[in-house]
């Protein structure tokens, strides 16, 4: 407060001007006016100086008049002294009116800043809300608080201290610079207070240092109010994410668990099936049906396999561990090694490799692009007639990317699957008549994707394809080998 | 050695050693069976099989270290038997000395053939190291750095030969990446899969009837590379 009324003060002096002017023009108009009327003009420099400079000033006005009044127009003149009773009471009169329209016209000036900062504060709160909406790291609930108390104490030096809780690392923010920068003990302290506990502090330096004021106290403990506000509102936003990931996880599990006891009992079925058959010694199968119960159980075993290293690659990318063991391949050998061992679960499909040798090499791991593979045929000889052909090409696409075709001759994919048919558990066929958990094609698009590639499926002219990409550069660069001449 | 050649299988799971018996006693083999890897090692010593199938999870010893221990003393032919995820224990195998490998679940004409393979080789390896090989229309004369396919001299570098020569030389066998590199190129070549490949690719082109096809320099996928003796 010392320091309003200091700059109060400072301003008597224009008061005192103000009703010197004002004297001098009365004095030199003196003829005209007679003595009320310049009673009353005098009331002019006062209320001036209490609307421009405030109370202190209009007061001193009012006393500098009172003595100016008495000094120059009652008689006698230029003495202090009052001749008649009537113009001391008039002098008195003066004096009180003048004081007392100071005193109103200052209480009404004090109320408008006092309305005015109110109105400012609400409007810095109003922004430091709308600010803050939205975010949900910590690091910038506090930037966004710093800026907003340096806008609203300019020249201040701020420190935004977050620790909402344990477990949680320490967030700090200083504007506009360290905080070794700062000398002492911050002018102004505030918590951040949450529901359950200290969230942190508010620490201001202000720029002429000392205490701080009570607006400025009150400013910021408004601040404090929206900053706990925003960190809690951050913080059940992450618990509500968690919570999510768990149910989706579980939601995922219990899914899986149901396919996986399924998917694993049809092929098992076919297989115990068909070995009991020819076991069981009262039919004499021919050799035609012996062959044929004998391939479903090859057959079958191969879907097993494959169904197997699925669930094992779902598990490693749900539990974030698909990292690729990436090493210099060539396309062709993975994709014949691939064709050579499904060749026979495939049954009256055609295969037609397009894959030349002569591609460059792709830096990838074989194990997981191989189950890329078996998984497209495999997928595609399912959902495709027997019969038909299945077609691999890869074509190098720019220096740094390649991009494999598996194409089918099977219906159609509906548009609003195409993108579909990559997400877990999702089939565009009935699920009884297709066999499968749904599983394979969102293998292949965390692998591919792990790769750095992108996986997608369109429909053409002859049927549906699945295309992929795969990376020619490792860290940026192709293998170099210097050629012999 | 008796007319049927004594194949000592090591495997920790008595269904499989029981299918892999009962086949191959009907193919005229004689068979013995370990469950454990202290076990195999005496019997190895003891009945000196002619060929070692080997699985590498066992519940007393690490695979890879009977493979490293059965190396000390005996060039019997070794197939090693791992699951899709054993890679490294693959690969680490190969190098110890395995002869070749087979990814569980196996069809059993893939395993005769291995055997068959080994079998073949142990033979030769009995015998003095050979300084011709041949396979197929090919002819490497490794004394004389001469290569000829269906009688035609064929022109290679000098790196090329150098691959060429020590696949030949351990002619049936799996050989790691690894291993070729630091044979051919020098230790500290031993990472550069991507010179392997690149020589892999001229050697084929230069020496094979379908290079997309081929039927002598063979691609283990992800492990090495293999010199098939044909015919």
């Amino acid at each position: 407060m010392s320091r309003a009324v200091w700059l109060y003060l400072i301003r008597i002096p224009e008061a005192l001007l103000a009703v010197g002017a004002t004297t001098a023009l009365l004095y030199l108009t003196r003829p005209w006016l007679n003595t009320p009327t310049v009673a009353l003009l005098y009331l002019l420099p006062v209320g001036v100086s209490t609307a421009l400079w405030g109370l202190p000033s209009g007061i001193a006005a009012a006393v500098a008049a009172f003595f100016a009044f008495n000094y120059f127009f009652l008689p006698p003149y230029f003495t202090l002294q009052v001749l008649q009773p009537q113009e001391s009471i008039d002098l008195v009169v003066f004096l009180v009116v003048a004081i007392t329209m100071s005193q109103l016209l200052g209480a009404t000036q004090a109320s408008l800043a006092r309305a005015e900062a109110r109105e400012r504060e609400a409007r810095h709160l109003y922004e430091l809300s709308t600010a803050l909406l939205g975010l949900t790291d910590l690091e910038s609930i506090a930037r966004t608080i710093a800026d907003r108390v340096l806008l609203s104490l300019p020249g201040a030096k701020v420190g935004i201290l977050l620790e909402p809780g344990k477990g949680a690392s320490r967030t700090e923010v200083f504007l506009p610079a360290r905080v070794s920068e700062h000398p002492g003990r911050p002018s102004l302290s505030v918590p951040i207070q949450g529901m359950r506990g200290l969230l942190g502090e508010i620490e201001v330096w202000s720029a002429r240092g000392g205490s701080a004021s009570e607006d400025e106290r009150r400013l910021l403990h408004t601040y404090g109010s929206a900053a706990a506000l925003a960190i809690e509102r951050a913080q059940l936003a992450a618990a509500d994410n968690r919570a999510q990931l768990l149910a989706q996880s579980d939601a995922f599990k219990s899914a899986l668990l149901s396919s996986v006891s399924h998917e694993l009992r049809s092929p098992l079925s076919t297989i115990k099936a068909s070995v009991t058959s020819l076991l069981g010694a009262e039919v004499d199968w021919d050799s035609e049906a012996k062959q044929e119960l004998l391939e479903a159980v090859d057959e079958e075993t191969d879907h097993l396999n494959l169904l197997v290293g699925n669930l094992l690659d779902m598990t490693r990318i749900e539990a974030g561990y698909l990292q690729p063991k990436r090493n210099w391949n060539v396309l062709a050998d993975i994709v014949r090694s691939v064709t050579e061992r499904m060749r026979r679960s495939l049954g009256e499909h055609q295969l037609q490799v397009e894959v030349s040798e002569d591609l460059p090499l792709v830096p990838v791991d074989y194990v997981q692009i191989e189950q890329v593979f078996a998984n497209l045929i495999s997928n595609s000889a399912k959902y495709s007639a027997p019969g038909s052909v299945v077609r691999i090409r890869a074509w190098q696409l720019d220096q740094a990317w390649l991009q494999v075709q598996v194409h089918n001759q099977g219906p159609a994919v509906p548009a609003e699957d195409l993108g579909r048919i990559f997400d877990k558990f999702h089939r565009v066929t009935a699920s009884d008549r297709v066999t499968g958990i749904g599983l394979g094609l969102s293998i292949c698009k965390a692998i591919v994707e792990a790769h750095g590639g992108r996986i997608w499926a369109e429909n053409t002219p002859q049927g549906m394809a699945f295309n992929f990409t795969l990376p020619l550069t490792w860290e940026g660069t192709v293998p170099s080998v210097a050629e012999e001449k | 050695m008796s007319q049927q050649p004594h194949v000592l299988v090591i495997d920790d799971e008595p269904q499989i050693l029981r299918a892999i018996r009962t086949i191959l006693a009907a193919k005229h083999f004689r068979v013995t069976t370990a469950s454990r890897g202290e076990e195999g090692l005496t019997l190895a010593a003891t009945q000196m099989p002619d060929v070692i199938i080997l699985d590498l999870s066992l519940p007393d010893l690490d695979g890879i270290e009977v493979c490293t221990r059965l190396r000390e003393w005996t060039q019997v032919p070794i197939i090693i038997l791992t699951v899709r995820d054993g890679e490294r224990d693959k690969v680490l195998a190969l190098d110890r000395g395995a002869d070749d490998y087979l990814t569980k679940p196996f069809g059993i004409e893939e395993l005769l053939a291995r055997l068959r393979v080994a079998l073949r080789h142990s033979a030769q390896a009995k015998g003095s190291p050979k300084a011709v090989v041949t396979s197929g229309p090919l002819e490497i004369d490794l004394a004389n750095f001469r290569v000829s396919r269906n009688g035609v001299e064929v022109k290679l570098t000098a790196t090329e030969f150098k691959l060429l020569a020590h696949l030949a030389a351990n002619a049936g066998r799996v050989l790691t990446h690894h291993a070729i590199l630091t044979a051919v190129w020098g230790s500290e070549y031993a990472e550069h899969v991507e010179y392997l490949r690149v020589y892999m690719r001229q050697l084929r082109k230069k020496l094979e009837d379908d290079p997309d096809h081929p039927q002598i320099l063979t691609t283990e996928l992800g492990i090495g590379y293999r010199f098939v003796l044909e015919g």
